[in-house]
This record gives structure tokens, sequence and C-alpha cells, in this order.
């Protein structure tokens, strides 16, 4: 048996990775749906569009549930504060996500070509409400919330949105396009692809831009670095992030023909990126703006000793059958997508 | 009136929203994804053009379905965070490990497999029907852990509280999983999830042999359906039975609520048509009495002692009127079905063509009784959740402790976004699912 304390911490990680997993996984379907709305130029090259994620979206998205599943099962207080406090961003996210899975889902048929649009619109309107809220929903995590003591919050829904949560929202809308656009890029072929190859140069640029503010804003908030100056190894993380950015740029701009490349540049940004964020966090995955004992402690937060025995082995397990098989997936659908007949 | 400041009822308003409207896809996910299934099994194993027909038109009935059954899956969860904080918080440590195993287990196979499954052509018949029996499995594995979680509130069980008395704390696992509530609640959600299929492929069925295109194709879906209605018809009533004497003995203020039973007492009959009052704490009506039957339904003993409504203090009983009536039309509708089913089995045994007069009634019939599974699997879930008040928790959380405490203008604003949401969300889905259902096996397109 695991000690407690290390079993706290042990799911504050996998708390992190699943969460740093379905940013990387999701992006590129909600990238391509955002992209929806302008890139394709016809009905054909939409459902080209759709169905470069139709086969991976799903299985994607169940990452999210494991992540809010996962928040309520090794952590309820944590769960509750964070979706009570976020009520009004969290209904939305949770209308984005019906939008989007509804629509991308039934968007191939062509039959009726108004229903069509409505579903292009709204599997576009969708993925860029779901990419806002995690952007504004992460860096207030990150900068801290407005907590008192007893764990009562005293921020308002205004105070949610401020020019640095929507800054966040910008760099995520900005991550995930580049992310679709090369996943598009990668897994259709002629004038879509090409499109989405020369449209991903300017938000991958945009990502370096808009994150290296939204980092310095981050610094500079009271109370973020104070894991990095404890732990200074930590600050290999945001390096490494900077590193897979800058991978991105370079690739996506000579190595326009491999989109892929650049893509995985991407993703590993996203990754980095995202654990830059999370690692501040601990150890209140809710911080408090007011003074760090305020915040949700995940060892004030966390379950008994048999749940998370219990859920710790059977992530140990099932995580990586899941990844076995999803990765596997891919593999099923290797063919590149030819624009539709329409 | 509704009291617009009152956020517990607000709050349950909403969940009552949400959860009966993704509950609308949920029976033919369940159902119609394991007929589904066999049908690309047997398109896989015989090779045979009828089996891959039938897979095709009810797997894009499916599809339609399923689109809309899982995201809007999500809301309940959301919502035991967003409005149920204190709930979250109080029961977490026990209640929501069904929960992530769910998503692990359950929606990680549905998700993945559903894309695969759906973006495979019959040219691939082994990996079609492998990712729909992933899928398929994946549903029931989906209810298996819900209920896992449901059966707690009904019956609390391998738990303890903690010290400070603000939470409990999982103590046996096995314990959750043993819960006889469990097998009974899943058994009986299974069966009427398999029974409306079943309805579900007669009524099409017989609407395109009506039209006689394909006929030949829809006679062998309607004899499947028909066999299935028979069997889960009849085996619902008679584990019904069972599940309500264990119904009458972990929750008996349920249970008296369910039959209306107020004062207490041995050999109680039950009346056929009887009128329960609320404010009054009695019936108003009681008409033609079957002796002991009463305490037999509650107790599995026809001299049974039960006890009445009224030996409950007022604020630990469930609404009555809306617990009994509930289960009362619940129960007249699953007659009807047993009724309709050996109606079907008859016919069908009789002359296969489906072609007499009496067959055409039938399948006329069929269609228009289709919204009835969808009442009776509605009003079920009423008297399994209304029947629990005034607890959230059966006998150790109140509701009125669970709920959040958000500004009720905020619940009255996500509420009315979800409702106009919904709304149009059905009459689309009513759309699509007639224009696929009118359609037949041709308009199918794949695409591979």
């Amino acid at each position: 048996m695991l000690e407690h304390e290390l079993l706290i911490n042990i799911w504050f990680v996998l708390w992190c990775v699943i969460w740093a997993i379905y940013l990387v996984v999701d992006s590129f379907s909600l990238g391509a749906g955002m992209l929806a709305a302008f890139m394709p130029k016809n009905a054909g090259q939409l459902v080209q569009l759709a169905k470069s994620v139709g086969p991976f979206w799903s299985g994607n998205q169940v990452w999210l549930i494991l992540a809010a599943g996962g928040t309520f099962a090794a952590f309820p207080l944590i769960f509750s504060r964070m979706f009570t406090w976020l009520y009004i961003p969290m209904m939305l996210l949770l209308i984005a996500i019906i939008l989007r899975g509804i629509c991308i889902e039934l968007i191939y048929d062509g039959s009726n070509k108004k229903l069509q649009k409505v579903f292009q619109y709204g599997w576009a309107l969708g993925s860029l409400l779901i990419t806002v809220v995690l952007g504004v929903a992460f860096t207030n995590f990150f900068r801290g919330m407005v907590i008192e003591p007893g764990y009562v919050y005293a921020g308002t829904l205004l105070g949610l949105f401020n020019v640095h949560a929507l800054l966040g929202a910008l760099l995520f809308v900005l991550f995930f396009v580049t992310s679709g656009a090369l996943w598009a890029a990668h897994k259709t072929t002629g004038e879509l692809s090409q499109k989405c190859a020369k449209f991903a140069k300017t938000p991958a640029i945009g990502v370096a831009v808009a994150a290296l503010i939204y980092i310095i804003a981050l610094f500079n908030t009271d109370g973020f670095a104070v894991n990095y100056n404890d732990y200074q190894f930590f600050y290999a993380v945001p390096l490494i992030a900077v590193v897979f950015a800058l991978a991105c740029i370079v690739l996506t701009l000579k190595k326009s023909d491999k989109p892929f490349l650049g893509f995985l540049a991407n993703l590993g940004t996203i990754f980095f990126g995202a654990a830059t964020g999370v690692v501040t966090l601990y150890p209140a995955i809710l911080k408090s703006s007011i003074s760090p004992e305020f915040g949700v402690s995940i060892f004030d937060a966390a379950s008994s000793h048999l749940t998370l025995t219990l859920m710790f082995y059977a992530a140990v397990i099932l995580v990586p059958i899941v990844l076995v098989y999803q990765l596997w997936s891919y593999t099923r659908f290797k063919e590149k997508i030819a624009e539709g007949e329409h | 009136m509704i009291d617009l400041t009152d956020i517990v009822l607000l709050s349950r308003f909403q969940f009552a929203i949400t959860v009966f409207f993704h509950f609308i896809f949920v029976p033919l996910t369940l159902g119609l994804g394991a007929v589904v299934a066999s049908f690309e099994v047997a398109y896989w194993k015989t090779k045979k053009e009828k089996w891959m027909k039938l897979a095709k038109f009810w797997g894009n009935l499916f599809k339609i379905n399923f689109a809309f059954g899982i995201v809007t899956g999500f809301a309940m969860t959301f919502q035991f965070g967003t409005n149920w904080g204190p709930y979250a918080e109080f029961m977490g440590d026990v209640f929501a490990s069904p929960l992530a195993l769910e998503a692990l287990i359950a929606f990680f196979l549905e998700g993945t497999f559903f894309g695969i499954w759906y973006f495979t052509s019959h040219k691939k018949p082994l990996l079609k029907a492998f990712s729909m029996v992933m899928v398929s499995v994946g549903t029931m594995i989906s209810a298996l852990w819900i209920i896992t979680a449901n059966a707690f509130m009904q019956n609390p069980v391998g738990y303890e509280m903690a010290a400070d008395g603000s939470k409990i704390l999982l103590t046996n696992f096995g314990e959750l999983m043993t819960n006889p509530y469990l097998w009974y609640m899943l058994s009986h959600t299974l069966l009427a999830a398999y029974f409306l299929s079943a309805v579900f492929l007669v009524a099409i069925s017989g609407y395109h042999i009506l039209k006689k295109s394909n006929a030949d194709i829809f006679r062998i879906s309607l004899k499947i359906g028909v066999y299935i209605m028979v069997i889960s018809a009849l085996l619902l009533p008679g584990l019904g039975m069972f599940y309500g004497h264990y119904v009458g003995e972990v929750q008996p203020v349920k249970a008296a609520a369910i039959e209306g039973v107020w004062e207490s007492g041995a050999d109680k009959p039950m009346y056929l048509i009887q009128v329960p009052s609320d404010s009054q704490g009695k019936n108003i009506i009681e008409l033609l009495p079957i002796p002991y039957v009463g305490s037999f339904l509650l107790t599995g003993d026809f001299r049974g002692e039960v006890t009445g409504l009224n030996d409950i203090a007022e604020e630990d009983r469930p609404p009555v009127a809306l617990t009994f009536f509930s289960f009362r039309i619940m129960v007249v509708l699953g007659i009807a079905f047993i009724l309709q089913a050996f109606a079907g089995l008859f016919l069908v045994l009789r002359d296969p063509t489906m072609e007499s007069s009496k067959a055409r009634k039938f399948m006329k019939l069929a269609i228009y009784s289709l919204p009835l599974p969808y009442i009776a699997i509605a009003l079920g879930w009423v008297v399994a959740e209304v029947g629990r008040q005034p607890w959230i928790v059966y006998g150790l959380f109140r509701t009125s402790d669970a709920v959040s405490t958000i500004p009720a203008i905020q619940i009255i604003f996500s509420m009315g976004l979800l409702v106009l949401f919904y709304l149009l969300l059905f009459v689309l889905f009513l759309y699509l699912l007639k224009k696929a259902i009118v359609a037949g096996p041709e308009g199918v397109q794949e695409h591979a």
C-alpha cells in the first residue's frame, strides 16, 4: 500500500497528465472545428475537413470527461468548488460540448444543404466556445481565484473574464487552430491541404507572440512563480515548451510539405505549455489570489485512502490500454482524405 | 406556483429536464445498439446481403440517436458540480469512483469504437462488426456504472460516516458492486430499454412493410422485434415483482407511496381505482379492492405488515400522488405491452408475411404506440427518483442540503438556455430520424 500523502501527490500528477492529454488530443478536432467557419470553399471541402477528425474526436473528448470524473473521484471538494464557482462558464461549456458533438456527427449528409450549413457553423461555434471557456478557466486557475477563508468564492462573473483570461482564450484559440490546420494539411489532399498548410503559418507565429506576453503576465502575477523559485529545475518545462514552439514555427514555415512534423511540434508546445501552468498550482488546484493559505489544497480535498488507491490502480491499468487502442484506431485510418463530390 | 427564488427547486427542475432529455436517447443506444451489433456480426459471418442492408439501415438510425445521446449525458456530470456541490463533497468519496470508472472503461470504448465503426465500410466486415460490438459492450458497461452510483443513492452500502460527519467514506467497494438495488435496477432498466428498442424495430419495420418497400428485409427485423418484445414484456413484471418486494424492504416509505398506503397494518388490499391526496393524508377515492394483494406487492407476503405514510413524519415523505400515479400508469402500460407483444407473436407465427388485415392493423398501431414505452420509462424514473425524496441519498442526506448556493437568476438563465437549446435539438432529432426512416436502406450513405 502506498502512503496517503504520496498517493495524493500521485493523483495531482495524474490530474495534470490527464488534462494535458486532453488539451493535446482535442486540440486538433477543436481547431478543425474553428477552421470550418471559413476554410472550406464548398461542401466537399467541409466534409473533407470533418472527415480528417471524424473517426477520432469522440474518443478524444472522453479525456475531458475523465478529467472531470477524475477530479470528482480524487478531489471531490475541488470538483465541487470548481464547477460551482464557474457556474455560467461551465454551463456554456456544456452547451458548447453538446453543440459541437451533434453538429460534427451529422455534418456528412449533404442531402439538405441548409442544414449542413447549420452544422458547419454549429461545429465552428461549439469548438470556439469550448476553446474560449478552457482558456479563460485555466488562466483563472493559474492566476488564482478570489477565494476567501473557508473556501468562499468572492469573485464576480465579469472578473473571470479579465484581460489576462481573454488573452488566455486567444492563446488557446491560436494553439488549437494551428493544431487543426496542420492536422488537416497532413490528413487531406488537394486544395484544402495546401490552404491549411499555408494558413497554419500565421497562428503558429501568433502562438509564440501571444504565449510570450501571456507567460510574462503570469510570472508577474503574485504567487505564480513560487514553485519555480522553490524548485528551479521546473524552469526546464517552459523552456521545452519554447523549444517546441520555435520548432513548430520553423517546421511550419520551412517544411510546409510535411505538416505532420509541425503538427507534432505544436502538440509538444501544448503539452509542455499546459505543464508550465499546472506545476504552479501545487498544492492547491484552486489557488487563492488573496493569500496562498486560502486556496483549496489537494490535501484537504483528497478522497479517502481506499478510494485513491482503487482509482490509482484503475488508472494505471486502464489508461495505457485506452492509449493503445486509441493509437491503434489511428492506424485504421491511414489514407489521406480527398475532397468529396458536392 | 413555482417559487423562482427556491434554488433547491430550480436545481431539481434543471436536473430533471437534463436527465429526462438525455434518457430519450439512452434506451435505443442500449437496445438498438445490441441489435445493430448482431446484424454486423451476422453479415461478417455469412456475407449475406440482407444482413448488410439491415445493419446499414438500423445502424444509420442508431447513429443519429447516438449523436444526441452521448453528448447530452455530460449534462449530469457537470451538474453534480455546478448545482449539487455539497452533494458532491458529501458523496464524492463513494459516488465519484463509479463515474470515473464509467469514463475510463465505458466512454472510451464507446467513443473510440463508434468513430471506427462510423468510418469503416462494409468492405471490412470484421472491423465493422468488431467495432460495433465494442460500442454496444461499452453502452452496457456504462449502464452498469451509472446505476451502481444511482443504487447507492437508493440504498447506501459499503461506506462509513467521516469522524466529523461532513462526508461519507468508502469502506468496501465490493459491497457497492453487490448492492442488490444495483442488480434489480440494472436488469429493470436494460429490459425496459430492450423492450422500447423492440417496439422501435417493430413500428419502423411495419411502416416499411406497409409501404411495401424492402418488405423482405423488414420482415426479418419485425420478427426479431416481436420476439424481443415478448421476452422483455414478460420478464419486466416478473422481475419487477421481486424489485417491488425489495423496495418495500429497503425503502418502506417509497413503497408505501407507490401503493398509496396511509395507515399501517397487515392484510392490506390493493384498490384497482384509488386516488391518494398529499394534502389530506389519505386516499380520497378507494374502489374495487383486491384483498391481500397490497400486502403481497410490498412485502411478498399476502398477510404482510406494511408501514403506512401517516406513521412517517410529513417531512420524510415523498410527493405521494406523483409517485403513486407514475407507478400505476407504468404498470398499466406494462400490461398493455404484454398484450401488444403477444398479439404480435400470434400474427408473426400465423402469417410471417404480415399481409393479413389484422397484421396491417397491428403494424399501424405499433407506429402510434411508439411513444408509450418512452413514457413508461420516464414514469419509472419518476417513481425511482421522486419516490426517493426528500432524500438525495436515502435516509442519509437530504436533497435540500445538497444544493449549491448559486444566485437563482443564474440557474434560471442556464435552465432557460438549456430548455431552448433542447427544444431545438429535439425538433432536429425528430426531423433527422423521420428522414432516415422514410429514406429506407437505399438512403444510407457510408462515409468510409
